[in-house]
């Protein structure tokens, strides 16, 4: 055992022990490197570990966060240095294994919702420093979180090897000497700790990361991630390298886009915490991406759209009424819920903390889900510059608004068509997909028909099989004696 | 439809009192059947009404709120439609127009979110001047209640005491403060200059953050008739969580009898639908909370044969004691701008006038600037002059910004001579109509004419008044109290300090009603106040077995 | 219990409304054809839209929509079946003082009928409607002119002023006018 991790154990004994929680302010004392603690901090915030590991309203890395993928929730774990219920009886070595390859201390597979396949490329360094904060800058959290159960039979993590050696790549991140030392850390930002590619790179089938479209735009959950590389109509190729670093530090970029989702989380907890020159890394990095153009896409998302209103025609059409049986149409709906905030003409407020409805990529994407998203679920996500807040319209039961499918479709087709991407449609189907989290994948049904076919096929060859042997019995060809 | 109404906790009336007994009571793990005489309605239907209003009604509250035939409500149009409903007498006849939409939710849809607490003093009127009742308890009992409802529907307020409404708390407001627009600043100059402290008014209003899944106010000035987001608190909010938590909300029924049985326990109410059928709810404990004007008629309407002068009325205090704050309105045209419509309607207010030794002589009151827009009564106004092109444009410019509303509201002690009976008259359910005798009684009016007009005077004066036009009437300020008023003694009071019947175990009378005194501000947080703590009573009550 | 404007109320007033809305109906149609007037003039008993359009942006100088305007003019056709010769014999006072703001005019208008009319036009335009009697319907109120001159400082109700907190007690001096 060397120097260090005997230190370590001793202070992790001292942690059991005393119960206290784990930030070391006496340092060096019991052999724990306050500074490689800090630095695991930094590096835990620019990793956003606490997107997943910390529940709404739970303890930090206590774990039992859904997140819902195409083939059903997965929940975080516990990553406190709690023994009973985290990560306190891991090596560094073992830590260095489930970040970077994904196989827990037990040696089951994780599932790649934790985004191992980008931490790999995390430096030896940077790997080390996260284990000293996880296990002397977090506090033990003895509760064990809900466990994952996926359906059959994505359920047997065995499967995940087959996934690995398929999917995931190895070895650290290697430098480019082509480029800046500016973009080479933002390169690494990105591939690692960042994990951008996890949301924007769309997937293939076995929902593995399509490398040769990096970037292009992909759906996660409800929320779809776009397309970030440098087109300037499919991708932010009209955005500078200032917007870029506003909207990373804030989410806001008025008259282009705004952060909700994950991507809103991701500012709140990681990107408004990175260093300026970490977060112009990653700008300088995501600027210089080639552009990737859909054909599909003639004007750029944040181009669309201008002030129009309905209460030109609409106003004073249907007087006064008491009762909430009519149908609404979209833009009465739009008018009542929300044109007080965003305005009659969709020109937001005077000051842009209401965003306008034209020139707006929720409503500029070819891809509507974003709208339909956030009409559902609302936006929270605070930075530097205070809170961005607008209430869900029935993602969530206890909201004070709750609008069906059908006028969700009816609002998201007014909003679309006055202030967005024309051709662009809703239905209620869509909506109740929204809702229940985004599109499921056909994965667990093909799995299983796959493998009932396989059952089947195996069946089969033994029942031909005994036919064929009795019938060689038959005909003397084996003795029985 | 098989009536097999029945809950733990049968809760009459949506309001915000009814909402907030409902919810602690379903924490707590109690079902809740909650039933509601008007229509559950959608809020974006209640904006766009109140945007179809032509200028000339968009200040009437009830306009965008058109009423059920089965739970009508004040009409305030034309003196004839606001006779319809309300029968009322006296000399005062006129400041008992109550505003309180019956519609799920109740009257917090269209208040003006206002949250002031009662002082110490405000509790013992009767030992400390001789006059009106004293509490069952004081301040301090009842404090921890008031944070609860404060943190309960989101109160934002000042965080020095030297601008807080009492200075006597045991936690800091949730929110802070809301800026003051132009015209509540240059109000709060004025009223310095005579001595008088404008406070930035405790209020349940969303300041500068969400909170329970509301957003934060963003200045829409329309607090009433409706908070187009609901950055004010209101009972419609609370709704859908309610349902969330298990709770079970009737709409379109129309409580009008309480049934007793064995040992004068409240055995069921009894409610008509809107085809006006009849229909039973059984339930263990009982909360009537429809406001102070629906809930004594619903016991005035019970009465039986054990409880001859109506359920929980052994005392003839039910619809006795009727309160409000009698309201002189002036309008002023001043010199100078003040400018109005920046903010909430409401968000100040000058409290120290409604405390001193004088309350052995005469009421105390409160004083405000409105804080509405102008630009509509200003632009009427300046359409009216014949004015065209810049002319007209400047005249709208300036009627908008230098015309205010000034506003008195005046303490009123418990009288039993202002009281709420059954009018002969009959609603659409045939049910009894509401007859309220209203005399604000010579210790208001001594109170306008020696201290509160003065104060006025002075105020407008401040302005830089140059037209006037004071009211000399009272007016309603809806802050409905005193109708089942608390006591500790069941002969001369209608509930105990829990808001229990005293004549029903396990029937509560939480709200406006109960309230012993109503203070010079207004009356929604003490009613959550009281709600809270009756629903305590309730929770441990029938836990208890 | 007869309110004028509900959807559950008495067959006479539902009535008065249905006139109004089938002309604001004809006219919605109108209005997304700018000057296709000639097709409707037939079926609606109002005032071409043109027409009404030129008097009313003489008569008020400040941008007007074209939507709202249809609106407006086909309920004043209705409620003044005289408002077309009003307009004609304004527009000739206009046409011979060379006017280009209403000051150039609007004394030279004779008081009585034209009058009137010149100031019915100028109400309904700044106040969204062209009656204020009980049940009048609203044509406008988010771009009813009259909340105009001071919404430099107060927000027209119901829309935001701000984001959260975001005014505050400084007010723009009275003699600012905004441009609208």
């Amino acid at each position: 055992m060397t120097l260090r991790t005997r230190c370590l154990a001793i202070a992790f004994s001292l942690l059991i022990l005393s119960g206290i929680p784990a930030v070391c302010h006496a340092g060096d004392a019991n052999g724990i490197d306050t500074a490689s603690v800090q630095r695991g901090a930094y590096i835990a915030t620019a990793s956003d570990c606490t997107a997943c590991h910390t529940a709404q309203g739970g303890l930090p890395f206590a774990g039992g966060m859904a997140i819902s993928s195409p083939v059903g929730n997965i929940y975080s774990s516990n990553i406190t240095p709690s023994v009973s219920a985290g990560i306190g009886a891991y090596t560094e070595a073992e830590f260095a294994r489930a970040i970077r390859k994904g196989i827990r201390k037990d040696g089951a597979n994780l599932y790649p919702a934790m985004p191992y396949t980008s931490y790999r490329t995390l430096s030896d360094d940077d790997v080390s420093d996260l284990y000293a904060y996880f296990m002397h800058g977090v506090a033990p959290v003895d509760l064990k979180p809900q466990q994952t159960s996926l359906p059959f039979p994505m359920n047997i993590r065995l499967s995940m090897k087959v996934w690995n050696l398929l999917f995931l790549d190895s070895g650290t991140f290697a430098a480019d000497p082509s480029h800046t030392a500016d973009w080479n850390r933002g390169a690494y930002l990105v591939a690692g700790a960042a994990h951008c590619s996890t949301c924007h790179t769309p997937r293939g089938f076995l929902m593995q990361e399509l490398a040769d479209r990096g970037f292009t735009g992909a759906q996660v959950g409800a929320w779809y991630a776009p397309n970030i590389t440098s087109d300037p109509l499919s991708g932010i190729g009209t955005w500078n390298q200032a917007g870029l670093v506003q909207y990373l530090q804030t989410g806001s970029l008025a008259g282009n886009a705004r952060a909700a989702g994950s991507m809103g989380e991701a500012v709140e907890h990681s990107f408004r915490y990175l260093s300026a020159a970490d977060i112009n890394a990653i700008a300088t990095y995501i600027h210089a991406i080639p552009p990737v153009r859909d054909p599909g896409d003639a004007a750029s998302r944040f181009s669309y759209g201008q002030p129009s209103s309905a209460v030109v025609t609409l106003r004073g059409q249907n007087g006064v009424r008491s009762d909430d049986d009519s149908a609404p149409s979209g833009a009465e709906l739009f008018q009542g819920n929300c044109a007080s905030c965003h305005g009659a003409f969709g020109q937001g407020s005077k000051d842009g903390y209401y965003p306008s409805l034209f020139h707006n990529s929720a409503t500029g994407l070819a891809n509507p889900n974003n709208l339909i998203a956030v009409i559902l679920n609302g936006v929270d996500r605070t930075s530097a510059i205070g809170q961005a807040y607008m209430p869900g319209f029935g993602g969530h039961p206890s909201d004070m608004n709750q609008l069906s499918d059908a006028e969700i479709a009816a609002l998201s087709n007014y909003v679309l068509s006055q202030f967005g991407r024309s051709g662009i449609v809703v239905s209620s189907n869509d909506v109740a997909q929204e809702r229940l989290g985004g599109p499921s994948s056909p994965l667990i049904l093909l799995a299983r028909v796959g493998m009932g076919l396989a059952v089947f096929v195996v069946l089969l060859c033994a029942i031909l099989f005994s036919f064929w042997y009795r019938s060689r019995q038959n005909t003397g060809r084996l003795k029985i004696s | 439809m098989s009536d097999n109404y029945s809950a733990d906790v049968v809760v009459v009336g949506t309001g915000v009192v009814g909402c907030t007994v409902a919810e602690h009571a379903l924490d707590a793990g109690l079902s809740v059947l909650m039933l509601e005489a008007g229509p559950r309605v959608e809020r974006w239907q209640i904006v766009e009404n109140f945007r179809n209003l032509p200028p000339s009604l968009k200040a009437n509250w009830d306009a965008a709120y058109p009423p059920k035939p089965w739970a009508p409500h004040l009409e305030t149009y034309t003196d004839a439609s606001a006779a319809e409903y309300l029968q009322l007498e006296g000399p005062d006849a006129l400041a008992y127009r109550q505003g309180y939409v019956r519609y799920a939710g109740g009257a917090t849809w269209h208040w003006a979110g206002i949250c002031w607490r009662l002082t110490p003093e405000d509790m013992k009127l009767k030992s400390l001047y001789g006059v009106g009742r004293d509490w069952a308890f004081d301040y301090n009992t009842l404090e921890p209640y008031y944070t609860r409802a404060e943190y309960a529907l989101g109160v934002s307020g000042p965080s020095d005491p030297a601008l807080q409404w009492p200075p006597m708390r045991s936690k800091p407001y949730p929110m802070g403060q809301l800026p003051f627009g132009p015209g509540e600043q240059r109000f709060t100059d004025v009223a310095a200059k005579i001595g008088l402290h404008n406070l930035p008014a405790a209020q349940a209003r969303n300041s500068g953050v969400s909170y329970n899944g509301r957003p934060a106010c963003c200045g829409n000035n329309n607090c009433f008739p409706v908070c187009p987001i609901g950055a004010k608190y209101d009972a419609a909010t609370t709704l859908p969580r309610i349902e969330a938590k298990g709770g079970v909300i009737l709409a379109n029924a129309v409580v009008y009898r309480v049934e007793t049985g064995s040992k004068n326990a409240v055995q069921a109410v009894h409610f008509f639908d809107q085809d006006k059928v009849s229909h039973r709810v059984t339930g263990k404990v009982f909360v009537i909370a429809c406001n102070g004007i629906e809930t004594p008629k619903i016991l005035l309407m019970s009465k039986n044969e054990k409880n001859s002068n109506g359920v929980a009325n052994s005392s003839d205090q039910v619809g006795r004691n009727m309160m409000d704050q009698p309201k002189i309105s002036a309008q002023i045209t001043m010199a100078e701008p003040l400018w109005t419509g920046v903010g909430p309607v409401q968000s100040s207010s000058i409290m120290n006038t409604s405390q001193g030794d004088f309350r052995n002589v005469h009421t105390g009151a409160l004083f405000r600037m409105e804080n509405a827009a102008r630009s509509r009564v200003g632009g009427l106004a300046a359409l009216k002059k014949g004015l065209v092109g810049k002319a007209l444009d400047a005249e709208i410019r300036r009627l908008s910004a230098c015309t205010a509303t000034l506003t008195i509201e005046h303490e009123l002690i418990p009288l039993p001579y202002n009281r709420l009976t059954l009018s002969a008259k009959k609603d659409w359910l045939g049910l009894n109509k509401p007859n309220i005798y209203y005399d604000v009684s010579d210790y208001v009016r001594r109170s306008t004419a020696t201290y509160t007009l003065p104060i006025l005077k002075q105020l407008m004066a401040g302005l830089g008044t140059t037209d006037s036009q004071i009211n000399n009437f009272y007016t309603h300020s809806d802050h409905i109290m005193g109708g089942c008023i608390m006591g500790t003694d069941p002969s001369t009071s209608v509930v105990d300090a829990d808001c229990r019947a005293h004549d029903h175990d396990n029937l509560f009378l939480p709200g406006g009603g109960a309230m012993t005194t109503g203070g010079s501000g207004n009356s929604t947080l003490t009613m959550v106040a009281l709600a809270m703590k009756a629903s305590d009573a309730i929770v441990s009550q029938l836990k208890a077995g | 219990m007869t309110h004028p404007l509900r959807d559950d109320c008495p067959l006479e007033y539902n009535l008065f409304r249905r006139q109004l809305l089938g002309g604001g109906i004809a006219f919605i149609g109108l209005a997304a054809v700018p000057y296709g007037v000639a097709a409707f003039a037939d079926t609606v008993p109002n005032m071409p839209l043109p027409k009404f359009m030129e008097v009313s942006s003489l008569l008020i100088n400040h941008q007007l929509n074209g939507d709202v305007g249809g609106r407006l003019a086909t309920a004043m056709g209705v409620a003044y079946p005289d408002i077309e010769q009003n307009i004609d014999a304004i527009l000739v006072i206009a046409r011979k003082n060379n006017a280009k703001i209403v000051e150039d005019f609007y004394p030279d208008i004779p008081p009585g009928k034209l009058q009137d009319a010149a100031l019915a036009i100028i109400s309904a335009w700044y106040s969204g409607v062209i009656s204020e009697e009980l049940g009048s319907e609203v044509y406008a109120y988010e771009l009813a002119l009259m909340y105009q001159p001071a919404s430099d400082v107060m927000t027209i109700p119901s829309y935001a002023i701000s984001g959260p907190n975001g005014w505050n007690a400084s007010a723009a001096p009275l003699a600012d006018m905004p441009k609208f």
